[in-house]
């Protein structure tokens, strides 16, 4: 039992330090915005949020041993048994739908949605621990685009389309494309805030565009005959790819100008403070003081957009300046 | 700095707060030499190759590859070099056919050209069948494979490989070893750090030790008193083999 015990005991450390989901949502501008701004109309937001968590949340712990590992261990079949029914434990999200489950004998919450949540996690939990990870062949498809940044730009796209902004977006997205469709009467401002909001899941994304590449990418970066503008502009050419078509059925103008002004800000603490990204997680930006700065920028240039429609063009100026500038400064940088 | 080198360096010094990685090297390296750069981990191998390629600035002193000096003219050195760096810097979301024709068209190598070296170079190096493989599903060897044939796509004047043999399988080795003979016939110079002796002593035309962060031997291996292996450990670190009591000895 004491070899048992000293697994489960590395593993549950393993499993809590590996646990960055919730702290991701610190430094992210939606989970700001829903905050500060957005009291009222939280349910629904943090219904989304629920959701797109619950996903990467559900994974098996027993997936942080290395399978050649455990399989060179010297453990009998009853503790490789005995390890498979204690693992999941580890899980805190075990434990909330063991709860739930309480619940919904209690009548507190329908089966129905106890159903729905347990049926995520199983989901979750059951993928994660195929020998092959789905994760890494999703999204893997790519158009070509046209220039010598073609192959940077297709990386970038996939890079964001493991972050969980993106999904939050996308679901925001179909929400509101979805009440169009069933002809429901909104007021024009819903489009332009509903707008904002997708611009605002993805914005985190905008404070840390080199958080996913790594050590090694950094180094290539570094040896590439690029100008700094060229590298943040194959960046920047994956963000709006993402931005705009998300927007296009809302307020397109709204969409584009936010994406810009996100851009803008976000360029320099994703030069100046590169920030490390988990896969499958919400970005975390720079810091609270950057994401409000860059919440702000965004809200003021949607508004102003919206009454005066022309103000985009000075969104991409400001965008192009910034480009240029900070390009300039990721030459300067180099390793420590 | 000498005539006709393409590697140069000064008194080139590199300090992490009070340890000193490089110092006060002084180098200079022909056109179409290969030049193992040797010592022991943390001699200061990769840190001297992050200088000379421009990843890291130096605290004092001065380098130039292809004549250039490469605080001055990182770009324009760039594009010249091929670098097979340390951690090999590649990307997880592309794949290994993807991170040639980043290269091609990053080095502004026409298209035609790196579609024909992209399938050459995976064909010379056994990667065929893992040209679709994206890098983050690569074995360690394969990544390896990839950044070599990344740092020759463009055909570069100058070559710096950061430990191109550890992790190979023999047959590509030879392969990489033969490669390399040849474009230093065609006058490309390379700079290759290893800790693999027997590949160094028939593949390299220049040997440099190191011993924490200074250079105590700069010759040409037809210059070298004794065998590269004995001769690096008489300079660099001799082994001491310590008895371990407890290996093989009955399990309590």
């Amino acid at each position: 039992m004491a070899r048992l015990a000293a697994i489960v005991r590395a593993l549950g450390l393993a499993y809590r330090r590996d646990w960055t989901a919730f702290q991701s949502l610190v430094g992210n501008n939606f989970f700001l915005a829903t905050v500060f701004f957005m009291g009222k109309a939280g349910g629904f937001i943090y219904l989304i949020l629920g959701l797109v968590l619950l996903f990467p949340l559900s994974t098996d712990p027993m997936r942080k041993i290395p399978r050649s590992r455990l399989a060179l261990w010297p453990l009998e079949p009853w503790e490789h048994r005995l390890l498979r029914l204690v693992s999941p434990w580890i899980n805190p999200m075990t434990w909330v739908i063991a709860g739930l489950a309480i619940w919904t004998a209690g009548r507190t919450i329908t089966v129905g949605l106890w159903g729905l949540i347990a049926g995520i996690f199983a989901a979750g939990f059951l993928l994660s621990d195929l020998p092959f990870a789905p994760a890494q062949s999703l999204w893997r498809p790519m158009p070509n685009f046209p220039g010598r940044l073609n192959q940077l730009v297709r990386k970038n796209l996939r890079e964001i389309l493991s972050t969980l902004d993106f999904y939050c977006a996308l679901i925001l997205s179909l929400s509101t494309i979805g009440f169009r469709i069933a002809g429901v009467a909104m007021p024009g401002e819903a489009f332009m805030a509903m707008t904002l909001l997708v611009v605002l899941a993805l914005a985190s994304y905008a404070q840390c565009l080199f958080g996913l590449d790594g050590a090694g990418g950094l180094a290539r970066y570094r040896l590439l005959p690029l100008r700094g503008w060229q590298l943040l502009a194959a960046k920047d050419a994956a963000f709006l790819l993402v931005a705009i078509p998300l927007t296009l059925p809302m307020a397109p103008l709204v969409g584009a100008g936010a994406a810009c002004m996100a851009l803008a800000i976000g360029h320099s603490p994703a030069v100046h403070r590169p920030r490390t990204q988990t896969r499958w997680r919400f970005t975390t930006g720079a810091s609270i003081g950057n994401g409000m700065v860059q919440i702000v920028a965004m809200a003021m240039a949607a508004s102003t957009i919206w009454s005066y429609p022309a103000v985009v063009l000075v969104c991409v100026a400001a965008w192009l300046g910034s480009l240029w500038w900070y390009g300039r400064e990721l030459e300067k940088t180099r390793e420590e | 700095m000498l005539q006709g080198s393409m590697i140069s360096c000064r008194n080139l010094t590199r300090r992490f707060g009070d340890s000193t990685a490089v110092n006060d090297l002084t180098l200079d390296i022909p056109a179409g030499a290969i030049c193992a750069f040797l010592g022991p981990n943390g001699a200061g191998k990769s840190t001297t190759v992050k200088m000379l390629t421009g990843l890291l600035a130096p605290t004092s002193g001065q380098a130039e590859v292809c004549g250039l000096d490469v605080a001055a003219n990182l770009l324009e050195i760039k594009r010249r070099i091929g670098v097979l760096p340390e951690d090999l810097g590649l990307f997880d979301d592309l794949t290994v056919e993807e991170h040639l024709l980043l290269t091609g068209a990053v080095y502004g190598v026409e298209r035609s050209q790196t579609r024909a070296r992209t399938d050459q170079l995976l064909h010379a190096l056994s990667l065929e069948h893992g040209r679709h493989t994206f890098a983050a599903a690569c074995s360690h060897g394969m990544r390896k494979k990839t950044a070599f044939a990344m740092a020759l796509l463009p055909n570069p004047q100058v070559l710096f490989l950061d430990e191109p043999f550890e992790a190979i399988d023999p047959v590509t080795a030879k392969i990489m070893r033969e490669l390399l003979a040849s474009v230093a016939r065609h006058g490309v110079t390379v700079f290759l750090t290893s800790h693999i002796l027997s590949m160094v002593e028939r593949i390299a035309s220049r040997i440099v030790m190191i011993r924490q962060g200074s250079m105590v031997w700069n010759s040409t291996v037809a210059e070298l008193p004794q065998s590269l292996e004995d001769h690096y450990f008489d300079l660099v670190e001799s082994p001491v083999v310590e008895e371990l009591e407890w290996l093989g000895s009955p399990r309590s």
